[in-house]
């Protein structure tokens, strides 16, 4: 279950490609504002299917505190590798 | 316990699932639509459906034939409720999508139903919705006084809440002519008070059930309740549940839930004008028994209280014979010589299905799809109503492609899954259950019996004649709706125009002025046959035009059709109409009316492959002869 990092964004990228109707390329900057598409509606199926493919749960507010994709990336990781801070 | 099953999976399934669908959308394939369709059915997994649906939206995009074999009418529902109603509403769009092609949603703001609802000028009743989905608000179903209270101020806040619930469901009624789909409340799964939790009225538990059971005792017919208690019950509460997403985006219901009630919801509004199946088509060996009774013999197939096996088939049998109470009926399709499968029926001290209770009864060793026409043609049932039962794959394959109108259903390997798995096809809900219903065996098995009689009297007049035929028409009587609202939606034979109808629409026709409807009832010297055709008139000037004629199939050729045609001339003149004008919209099924009106002596106007047209003047027409003796009662003027 040791993901790296750039493994992480390769595989929100399928996610991406799939959540959105627009093609979207995944960059560590890349934030909401940036899609159109990405309103605080879409954004929840987005938080379900990265839950959902990378079987992990999110604490309540912890994906509002990460201000783009990299960020997003690392509190996967950190919740991939289980600690408990 | 699927869902869960499938969401913990891997996702390897899925993900080829979904690559599949986007290798056929890049070739413009349209098998697209079907395995999409497929697809669809089968997927558990909230973000797969999410997935399924955007592709779906692409699709919708590319010009290769949106959804083809679907109607391309419009179908509208809005869905408003006391929480987040995204993505649950993307949910429920995609899976009507699936059954319905081109769906228009509406979606209120987040807990501003009430407002919505009250307003008659609000945005849900200008976009003129068919269905309303209701999804109340759930943080104020709880009992706001003391525990202390008294168990009757608590039980008359339950319903007080429940009635409010319904008044609301009332209001988008009277402002819409929309059928309303209400889910109730979900309790919350947690320990809390404990024992005194099970016990007190104005526990969370208690009071939402105690609230959920006054809705659906209270709820007028235009009111289909979704039962999220008994859907979060079935997947497990705690799993039905996301803590979070509640503080984070107003949303109670876990992805898990929102997928199970989306389908629910799809199910409810599907199931509104679809007939459910009224054959089910038993295989024997193995099917409801264990073994081979012409290799085992009478003591040696598995059957009864003696071992689990055999006890597991007996229950089997007893889901089957309580079936009939709902008014399906029973045939039996097997490989085996006459003989043989008939003895357990009439020896087999464990069998609880009788021979009396097998309205048609095929052992031979011809290939099942040949029996299972023949049975229809006995039965005067079509095919699509039929469901055929069978452990062996290979017997099922040649059903499904011989006779695809069957719905074959291979049974798992282990007798004890039968019964949920008959359950869980969900092929014999009923709307309501008529009293009709409970003799169809009865009447079916009659109809065998004058079929004998046919054959011997040579001359049809007098055969006729000797029945003794006493028919009674009646207008819509609201003792009736359940099953007049049957008929208009299950028959699909004898019906002139097959339009379907809820129970409230049809009430609505009893009220309105321009309307008349009425039912001819028939009995004769073999029984009663109960209610056996449907007629719907509206006035439109001097013309009253014939909105739905529909009959039982099994009354053919007894001449209910001539006096059903005296009653609507009468009813004609009573309103003042000069002229009938008849309508015949041709269906897969409905050939067999073609030339009702112009046999019964109407003149074409236009005939097309769409739709024909005939009238016929009242004056001077003659009242056709019957052999039936015909009481009416006609209140409306």
């Amino acid at each position: 279950m040791n993901m790296t990092r750039s493994e992480v964004l390769e595989r929100l990228q399928e996610i991406f490609d799939d959540i959105f109707l627009d093609e979207v390329v995944v960059t560590p900057e890349l934030s909401a504002k940036q899609v159109e598409e990405w309103d605080s509606l879409l954004h929840i199926s987005l938080v379900v299917a990265v839950e959902e493919a990378f079987g992990v749960k999110f604490r309540v507010g912890e994906v509002e505190g990460t201000g783009n994709v990299g960020e997003f990336a690392d509190l996967i990781l950190k919740r991939l590798n289980g600690t408990n801070a | 316990m699927e869902s869960l099953k499938a969401n913990t999976s891997t996702s390897k399934v899925s993900s080829s699932r979904i690559g599949i669908l986007k290798e056929l959308l890049a070739t413009k394939d349209s098998a697209f639509w079907q395995r999409l369709a497929e697809f669809s059915n089968e997927c558990h997994s909230f973000s797969e459906i999410i997935k399924l649906s955007n592709l779906r939206k692409r699709a919708n995009t590319i010009d290769f034939g949106p959804n083809q074999g679907t109607p391309h009418e419009e179908f509208r529902i809005a869905v408003v409720g006391g929480s987040t109603l995204y993505p649950l509403s993307e949910l429920i769009e995609h899976l009507l999508a699936i059954e319905k092609g081109n769906v228009k949603l509406h979606l209120g703001n987040y807990n501003n139903y009430r407002a919505e609802i009250t307003d008659p000028e609000s945005e849900l009743y200008g976009f003129d919705p068919e269905i309303v989905v209701v999804l109340p608000d759930e943080t104020t179903c709880k009992y706001a006084g003391d525990l202390t209270d008294s168990a009757e101020a608590i039980a008359t806040e339950v319903e007080r809440y429940a009635n409010e619930t319904l008044s609301l469901c009332n209001l988008i009624r009277q402002r819409s002519s929309a059928e309303i789909i209400l889910c109730n409340f979900g309790p919350s799964p947690y320990f809390d008070l404990g024992q005194l939790g099970t016990k007190h009225p104005a526990s969370d538990w208690n009071f939402k059930r105690s609230v959920n059971l006054a809705l659906a005792e209270l709820a007028p017919n235009f009111v289909h309740i979704c039962d999220l208690e008994f859907l979060a019950y079935r997947t497990g509460g705690l799993v039905a549940r996301d803590e979070s997403s509640w503080f984070e985006s107003k949303q109670l219901l876990s992805p898990v839930l929102q997928v199970v009630l989306a389908r629910e919801i799809s199910h409810i509004v599907c199931s509104l004008k679809r007939a459910s199946k009224k054959v089910l088509v038993l295989d024997l060996d193995n099917t409801i028994w264990g073994g081979v009774i012409g290799d085992d013999g009478l003591e040696g197939i598995e059957l009864g209280d003696t071992s689990p096996r055999g006890e597991a088939f007996k229950a089997f049998q007893a889901y089957v014979q309580s079936l009939t109470e709902r008014g399906v009926v029973l045939a039996v399709c097997s490989k085996n010589d006459f003989e043989n499968a008939i003895e357990p029926f009439r020896k087999h001290p464990e069998m609880v299905l009788r021979e009396e209770d097998i309205v048609s009864f095929k052992a031979n060793w011809d290939p099942k799809p040949d029996n299972l026409a023949r049975i229809s043609d006995e039965l005067k049932l079509g095919l699509d109503s039929f469901v055929f039962v069978d452990d062996n794959p290979a017997e099922i394959e040649i059903v499904r492609q011989f006779t695809p109108d069957v719905t074959a259903l291979l049974l798992n390997p282990d007798p004890s899954q039968f019964v949920p798995q008959l359950k869980e096809s969900r092929l014999f809900e009923v709307a309501s259950i008529s009293i009709e219903d409970r003799s169809k065996t009865l009447q079916y098995r009659k109809e065998a019996e004058r079929r004998n009689l046919l054959e011997t009297s040579v001359d049809m007049d007098s055969f006729l004649g000797s029945l003794q035929m006493k028919g009674t028409v009646k207008d819509f009587d609201r003792l009736d709706l359940p099953r007049i609202g049957q008929l208009i939606n299950k028959s699909n034979q004898f019906n002139l125009t097959t339009r379907r109808r809820t129970e409230s629409e049809v009430e609505r026709i009893i009220e309105d002025p321009d309307f008349t409807g009425f039912t001819m009832r028939l009995s004769d010297k073999f029984g009663d046959h109960g209610l056996i055709s449907v007629v719907i008139g509206k006035r439109d000037g001097e013309t009253l035009e014939v909105d739905t004629w529909l009959m039982s199939c099994r009354v053919l050729k007894r001449q209910v059709e001539e006096a059903v045609m005296n009653e609507l001339v009468a009813r004609a003149r009573d309103f003042g109409c000069s002229r009938i004008k008849g309508v015949y919209l041709p269906t897969a099924k409905n050939g067999m009316v073609k030339r009702h009106y112009p046999d019964l002596g109407f003149s074409t106007i236009r005939e097309d492959d769409e739709a024909g047209e005939y009238e016929l003047s009242v004056d001077g027409f003659e009242p056709r002869p019957t052999f039936i003796a015909i009481e009416s009662t006609h209140a409306k003027l």
